[in-house]
């Protein structure tokens, strides 16, 4: 099987999973106990704090360990939200994931919240003038992801703060790094919170973190025990956390040419698709975009007939839109970024990891082409 | 004093001579209905008794049994002896258990088949609302729009009281009217369809049509759990499911644009029916509705009632969406139908469907794809599940 839906998820690594798998037999001890086994165990997570704390640039002390993209999300705005008195403005951006859109829909619903959303360009970035004219004085938060996970647009986080920094300098400055963490050569810009998720990178699911610049006011996430600085609490996920220190720790080895290695492969597949007519590429140019995600409309075929009939053949990868012959199924960040009709509905999305091949490539090439020719025979006409 | 549930008939008691068929039916579904509990049923003028529905169960089967065709609604009673003290003493003791609102109107009906009881209904309404009303002072009469409705009814064994009354589906019992195969597409209407023709005692068997590998396994399960759903109304369901690609490919690559779809919904029609006789079903239904979509016009359903012999039955004939939608809430079946997956029907469509085919025209088209191998193929292939 070839497996090209890497954004939704990975395979989890060797050593991750024996990180893992060691720390549910061996050291299954709760680092919150008095015991040694226990403070050792304490140790160990601190260790993996330090990781994480490296690949993103920061203090240990500024990692907030949970349980993945989507609580990392939740927590980083209700986080701020409650810190904030009277009417706020809080802005997003009209490409942003579920966990954060949805968040801020639910928010429109309560007054003191006035609730904007940053349309984005043809390719998916952040209309950086649209989001100017938005931030005000009393604006509360910005939230703004740093890869796009439809199309792998990079959004331009460094503008971000400059405008803030003129208009909203009391804003606290979010990005949703799930599709980005590891991927891109910059360093983690400069922002007050973000969000990461370990299952993106051969970690295994249900771990993660939120970064938490010190002297952000920040609120924290869910409430209990007290665990993580009391910013989030719940017993320590021991066999997760370990498990994504030791995919961070493989990750970041060679971390450049894997990114490299991911974009060659891209542009290999993509010239293997030349000669096929009516293919547009969604998003960035290959060269801007994210190196692990890849976005194709192939005109007149129908994105989830040819999903099912490329999985018949061997190949899993996503559609962009989920259903084009009902309503709901319509992709909202597609959609937002004015792609729509026939463009949307035959839209697909590629995305690799460092553990695709060049054979890969051209085997899904060649079975895209007869794939896609094939059904375009029987395209609505 | 045992705990029993009473079941009122719905159309059964117009039935004449063969009433008792109908009545042993009923009967037989409500002892399947409440399985894996164990239950004895008796029949007594107009009513049947269930007895031995453990009491922390005796909701559920209540809920159970208002699915079950062929009742019209069903009470759960106390069973005394027809001594009047004992009534009463249920009576009280059942108006303590239930509501407990400040204050409460109250009405008692009696009914009396047993004409030899000393009291006559009459009597039995005065005497026990009076006992009533001295046991809660939150009572008040209200004989004409009670929220709390004491019914006590005298039969020949023993004496029945009983406050809440449960609403069943009505309809007759399944199974006393034959088989009839269902096309199930896995949309809104072809359950309702389904549940229609069983309500008037039909059993169900159900053929769906699959594109394998174009439609989504998630498509299939879908209509497996559409199924399941009305199963809850009928006895068991046998669910066909049939590859139809080839058949589809060969339409589009042979068969002129505008008519694809209604040649695909001929072919539908004829596995169906053949599918159907080998199993002993009589008739066939679909969820079709006048004009809601090109295949269901009076000229298109003309051409595909022409590809079959068996009856067809389209009980939404006469339906706008909006009604159909409402009936498939209520039946439970809306939430799984909206679920959104391509279906064998959406995968592969023309853009412009022709409306008012010719059936002469048609069959001159049909036969430009030699379809009785392929025909014979999917049904060969079919699998079968069930439910």
């Amino acid at each position: 099987m070839i497996y090209l839906d890497n954004s939704a998820t990975t395979k989890v690594g060797q050593a991750a999973a024996q990180a893992s798998t060691m720390a549910m037999t061996d050291m299954y001890y709760n680092p919150a106990s008095g015991y040694n086994a226990a403070v050792q165990t304490e140790k160990r997570v601190e260790q993996a704090r330090q990781v994480m704390a490296r690949a993103i640039g920061c203090d240990s002390s500024e990692i907030v360990f949970t349980s993945g993209g989507t609580e990392s999300n939740n927590a980083a705005v209700f986080g701020t939200l409650i810190k904030t008195r009277g009417k706020v403005r809080i802005i997003t951006t009209a490409a942003e994931h579920p966990s954060i859109f949805e968040q801020f829909r639910y928010l429109e619903r309560i007054e003191r919240f006035d609730v904007k959303y940053t349309p984005v360009k043809q390719d998916g970035s952040v209309n950086l003038e649209a989001l100017e004219e938005m931030l005000t004085e009393d604006t509360a938060l910005v939230s703004c992801m740093h890869v796009n996970n439809e199309v792998g647009a990079v959004f331009d986080l460094r503008s971000v703060r400059e405008l803030m920094s003129k208009r909203s300098p009391n804003a606290v400055l979010h990005s949703d790094g799930v599709q980005a963490f590891l991927k891109l050569e910059e360093k983690t810009p400069d922002v007050d919170l973000y969000s990461v998720s370990g299952h993106k990178f051969h970690a295994p699911k249900g771990v993660g973190f939120l970064y938490v610049k010190s002297g952000t006011n920040f609120g924290g996430g869910q409430m209990g025990g007290g665990q993580e600085r009391n910013l989030r609490s719940g017993t320590t996920n021991v066999p997760g956390i370990l498990g994504m220190e030791q995919a961070v720790i493989d990750y970041t080895q060679d971390m450049t040419q894997k990114h490299d290695y991911m974009r060659r492969l891209k542009q290999r597949l993509y010239s293997n698709l030349r000669s096929l007519p009516d293919v547009l590429l969604n998003g960035p140019s290959l060269a801007e975009a994210a190196p692990h995600i890849l976005n194709l409309s192939f005109l007149g075929v129908r994105a989830e007939v040819l999903m099912h009939s490329m999985d018949e053949r061997g190949v899993c990868l996503a559609t962009g839109s989920a259903c084009s012959t009902h309503k709901k199924g319509k992709n909202r960040i597609l959609t937002a970024m004015g792609i729509v009709g026939p463009r949307q509905e035959g839209a697909i999305r590629i995305s690799l990891s460092p553990l695709n091949t060049e054979d890969e490539m051209d085997l899904t090439a060649q079975i895209l082409f007869e794939q896609v020719q094939f059904l375009r025979r029987y395209r609505r006409r | 004093m045992e705990h029993v549930i009473l079941v009122r008939y719905a159309e059964i008691h117009l039935k004449g001579l063969n009433r008792p068929f109908f009545e042993r039916k009923l009967a037989d579904r409500i002892v399947d209905a409440l399985k894996p509990n164990t239950v004895k049923v008796e029949r007594e003028q107009g009513r049947i008794f269930v007895y031995g529905v453990p009491e922390d169960v005796l909701k559920q089967a209540v809920d159970k049994l208002t699915r079950v065709f062929g009742i019209h609604s069903v009470s759960i009673a106390r069973c005394v002896e027809k001594d009047w003290l004992s009534i009463c003493d249920a009576a009280v003791e059942m108006v303590s258990e239930g509501k407990t609102e400040d204050r409460l109107s109250f009405k008692v009906f009696a009914r009396r088949a047993d004409k030899r009881f000393r009291f006559s209904s009459e009597q039995i309404c005065h005497e026990l609302g009076h006992i009533l009303l001295e046991s809660f002072p939150h009572l008040y009469v209200d004989v004409h729009n009670p929220s709390l409705k004491v019914t006590v009814e005298i039969r020949q064994f023993a004496a029945f009281i009983y406050c809440d009354e449960y609403m069943g589906c009505g309809g007759l019992p399944v199974g006393c009217n034959g088989k009839a195969m269902l096309l199930i597409s896995g949309g809104i209407d072809s359950p309702v369809a389904g549940y229609m023709i069983a309500k008037r005692g039909v059993a169900i068997d159900a053929v769906h049509f699959y594109s394998y590998p174009y439609t989504s396994p998630r498509a299939r399960d879908k209509v497996v759990e559409l199924a399941k759903l009305i199963s809850r109304y009928t006895s068991e369901i046998n669910l066909y499911l049939v590859p139809f690609t080839e058949i589809q490919l060969a339409i589009y690559d042979g068969c002129p644009q505008s008519e694809t779809t209604i040649i695909m919904r001929m072919q539908m029609m004829k596995i169906a029916e053949r599918i159907a006789l080998a199993h002993g079903c009589q008739a066939l239904i679909t969820g079709e509705s006048l004009g809601q979509v090109a295949s269901q016009t009076i000229e298109s359903l003309n051409v595909t009632n022409n590809s079959v012999s068996l009856p067809v039955f389209r009980p939404l004939i006469g339906f706008d969406k909006e009604e159909i939608v409402d009936k498939a809430l209520k039946i439970g079946t809306y939430e799984t139908s909206i679920q959104p997956f391509e279906d064998c029907c959406t995968v592969f469509v023309p853009q412009h469907p022709t409306t008012k085919p010719k059936l002469e025209k048609l069959l001159e088209s049909e036969k430009l794809v030699d379809f009785e191998p392929m025909i014979a193929r999917a049904i060969e292939n079919c699998e079968l599940v069930k439910i």
